[in-house]
């Protein structure tokens, strides 16, 4: 008998699409919720045709993008324009512990799919929607993505070298983080208050408000007046800190000083050079004042190194350092793989496949990528016929319509 | 209204939170959702509250960010009688969270294995630099080093810069979160079953699982992402000077030109020359919209038309017209922001002789006032209220269980 998953008996009518809603559902589904994804025929998943795509081609049901997301759920296909596809949504409903969505706001209350009418059909329904400003306030209607909720979040603005623009993560980082993962704990919190309690829940994460949150400390900071600006990758006190170029194309080794000790670990690293004696580095202030010329010695000194040789090194002399890992490097990287960060599924149209595995481990009731990300409509005829009670000859008839299927 | 309907979703729910700045995000969550949280400081106060930036009376903002709703004890006595302290605590616990790596654990006498064999009944929750298994589990690490290990520093930056970093400690808030999610499902396994469990957080891993598609592009389509500035090089899309600063536009993405009519017409009614230029059909074309010589077009007509014009203003016009678009907002717009001030999004909270402005919490909970709670002004401000409302030790010594009743 395999062991218990901590979702074990809980399901999810996932209505979330594109970015941040399925990295909420993931979790969820890994961790053993029955997530079952809602999706539509005619207006796919915009994801499921964004790259990479196995071997470069196109198509629904080969973006890695959208696979990685979406690991350990069910798909199914309805036509939620329809009343009957509408019907089968609310039985759905009905049958979930939790309803999640991210469209812009009023879209499920006019799908007849919003709070009150699953409130009607599942009296202690948890319930969450992602709005990117919020279901209300001036700017409510208003539209954006991952990479323009960073821009309005503020940490695009805070990101990079203080005399060029801003460059923020280069990813679109609130659809990964913040919004996701801020949302995975709104619902488990609320599933946990309604085992005690019995009572339904109702969630709005408003996308621009969560994603703030990961520079709250700049809002406490310009509110008390005290000016938070980009500082690229130095440290408020400590010095050095940064990222310096080692041998070969491109390769950089990060490396931190925050103490005396650590100072002279990295000098005697470094061979002493000559450099490295002069008396205003012997202390934690002095190396800050100098921090600009501190890095232009370093950076002359690493370059002569092997990024991940360096690290090694350095790390032994109790320097925290580690070389910037591009993608194939994190594949690659001896750390990961020994806690079986990467993990290979077979996906009926991809073939095998690297997805992330979870990035913790629960001793006692521990997830696990339980399947590949689902074929587009996939599980529609098993979900309505075992789930949603239609008899076959009911499916097939509403197939043929394209309500199902 | 009766105690059921204004229990938060974490009452009753208390957690000694032993962590460091790389854990404590965590705390702050599950105390914003109404957990008794309890930060063990050493007498002299946690290093943390003097870590800069700090505000004008000398508060860490970091600190004040991620400690509000947290109550601070400290524990006096020898090591032996310290520990003694804790083992009382953890008796009363369902939580204990700890952020650093397994040797240092083992050191203190906390190492998961150990805790959970002496309290069978709570969840440890180690969030630790690169996870407590591995051959770099007890490598020294701060946020720069471990971004550059997990592969987000490697995609932000200007590909003539170093690799940059995200502002804020973002690993905190990358590991706090993903361990808040396991945290929760521990907690309902706890609550159903009485089994307390290890949650092992690599923070390392964390960040690899925050990569968008960069893993995807090396295993489907054998393509390395580089670093490529504040995003896609194509017309219509990116950061674009204005009159106090940037805003981000996404005219143009994944081959597909959003808004382009609207945008033109934009150009147009504010008399732009040339801006009718935006009508030729070579422009609904990816490969010029994405050639040097169509990304430099748009970005000088955009630029002469954004230059005389604040990010607000074009902010609130484009988005009326129903194009996204965002500012590249400060910490003082975003305090500023007709949205959030719109909806009470903001907290004074004080700390210390100050009352400092928070973001609200990242989610809004129907009927719950889910949100930041009051500041630990000083070290030990709780110790005789936690301390004296511990059972006796002789009442403890029948056996350790974690589980309230």
């Amino acid at each position: 008998m395999t062991a218990r998953f901590p979702l074990d008996g809980v399901r999810v009518a996932d209505f979330t699409w594109v970015g941040a809603g399925p990295f909420l559902t993931k979790p969820l589904a890994d961790h053993g919720a029955d997530v079952i994804k809602v999706e539509s025929r005619t207006r796919t998943d915009p994801i499921r045709s964004m790259a990479p795509f196995r071997d470069g081609r196109p198509g629904v049901n080969r973006s890695g993008y959208f696979a990685n997301r979406n690991s350990s759920k069910r798909s199914i296909c309805l036509d939620l324009k329809t009343a009957r596809g509408k019907d089968l949504a609310l039985e759905l409903i009905a049958q979930s512990d939790i309803v999640a969505s991210n469209f812009t706001p009023g879209t499920m209350d006019r799908l007849g799919l919003g709070y009150k009418e699953a409130l009607a059909v599942r009296p202690d329904v948890i319930y969450l929607e992602m709005p990117m400003q919020g279901n209300a306030g001036p700017h409510r209607d208003f539209r954006g993505y991952g990479l323009t909720i960073a821009a309005a979040g503020g940490l695009l603005g805070l990101t990079g070298h203080p005399d060029r623009p801003p460059v923020g993560t280069g990813t679109n980082y609130p659809d990964h983080v913040p919004n996701p993962l801020h949302a995975a704990v709104a619902v488990l919190a609320a599933l946990r208050r309604r085992r005690r309690t019995g009572e339904s829940q109702y969630i709005e994460l408003a996308q621009l408000e969560s994603t703030t949150n990961v520079i709250g400390p700049a809002l406490l900071a310009a509110a008390a007046g005290a000016g938070v600006h980009r500082a690229a990758n130095e440290d408020a006190a400590a010095a050095p800190h940064g990222v310096y170029p080692c041998q070969g194309e491109d390769r950089w080794c990060a490396v931190t000083v925050f103490t005396d000790d650590q100072w002279q670990a990295l000098v005697k690293v470094l061979g002493n050079p000559a450099w490295a004696a002069d008396p205003t580095y012997a202390t934690a202030a002095g190396r800050h004042t100098a921090r600009k010329e501190l890095d232009e010695h370093l950076a002359g000194a690493t370059v002569a190194h092997q990024a991940a040789e360096l690290a090694n090194t350095l790390c032994a002399a109790g320097v925290a350092a580690a070389a910037v890992s591009d993608a194939a490097q994190v594949l690659a990287d001896e750390q990961l793989n020994a806690r079986d960060h990467w993990k290979a599924l077979d996906h009926p149209e991809m073939g095998r496949s690297v997805y992330d595995n979870i990035p913790y481990r629960l001793s006692a009731t521990p997830g696990r990528l339980r399947g590949p990300a689902p074929v587009l409509g996939a599980d529609t005829r098993d979900v309505c016929l075992n789930l949603l009670g239609l008899a076959p000859d009911e499916y097939e008839h509403l197939a043929a319509e394209g309500v199902v299927g | 209204m009766t105690a059921t309907v204004t229990a938060l979703p974490l009452d009753d729910i208390r957690v000694i939170d032993l962590s460091n700045g790389l854990g404590t995000y965590t705390g702050r969550l599950f105390a914003d959702l109404g957990a008794d949280v309890i930060k063990i400081e050493p007498p002299s106060g946690a290093p943390e509250r003097t870590t800069p930036p700090l505000t004008p009376q000398g508060t860490s903002v970091f600190f004040a960010f991620t400690e509000a709703g947290k109550r601070s004890i400290t524990l006096d006595g020898t090591a032996t009688e310290q520990a003694e302290q804790l083992e009382r605590l953890l008796d009363t616990a369902h939580i204990l969270l700890t952020s650093e790596g397994p040797s240092r654990l083992h050191q203190r006498g906390i190492h998961p294995e150990d805790v959970t064999r002496r309290h069978p009944g709570l969840i440890h929750v180690s969030v630790s630099p690169y996870g407590l298994t591995g051959p770099w589990a007890d490598r020294p690490a701060c946020d720069l080093t471990l971004l550059a290990a997990g592969g987000l520093l490697a995609l932000a930056g200007e590909a003539d810069l170093p690799p940059v970093r995200a502002w804020g400690n973002q690993t905190s808030i990358i590991a706090g979160l993903h361990a808040a999610t396991a945290a929760l499902m521990a907690v309902l396994a706890l609550e159903e079953t009485g089994q307390g469990q290890i949650v092992d957080v690599s923070a390392q891993e964390a960040v690899a699982h925050s990569l968008e598609n960069a893993v995807q592009y090396v295993d489907l389509e054998n393509t390395v992402r580089r670093r490529a500035g504040s995003g896609p090089r194509e017309a219509g899309t990116g950061l674009f000077a204005c009159l106090d600063g940037w805003i981000y536009l996404v005219g143009g993405l994944g081959g597909l030109p959003l808004a382009w009519d609207a945008i033109t017409q934009w150009l147009e009614s504010g008399g732009l020359k040339d801006a009718a230029d935006l009508r030729d059909p070579r422009w609904q074309q990816r490969d010029w919209r994405r050639s040097d010589e169509g990304v430099q077009t748009f970005r000088d007509l955009f630029e002469r038309f954004a230059a005389p014009r604040t990010k607000q203003d074009l902010y609130e016009d484009g988005q009326r017209r129903g194009i996204s678009i965002a500012p590249v907002s400060t910490p003082s717009d975003l305090l500023a922001s007709p949205q959030l001030a719109g909806r009470a999004f903001f907290r004074q909270i004080a700390v210390g002789d100050e009352v400092l402005t928070f973001p609200g919490s990242p989610y809004r909970f129907e009927r719950l006032d889910v949100a930041p709670g009051r500041f630990p002004a000083w070290p030990g401000i709780d110790t005789r209220a936690v301390m004296d409302a511990l059972p006796e030790a002789a009442d403890t010594a029948s056996g350790s269980q974690g589980v309230a009743p």
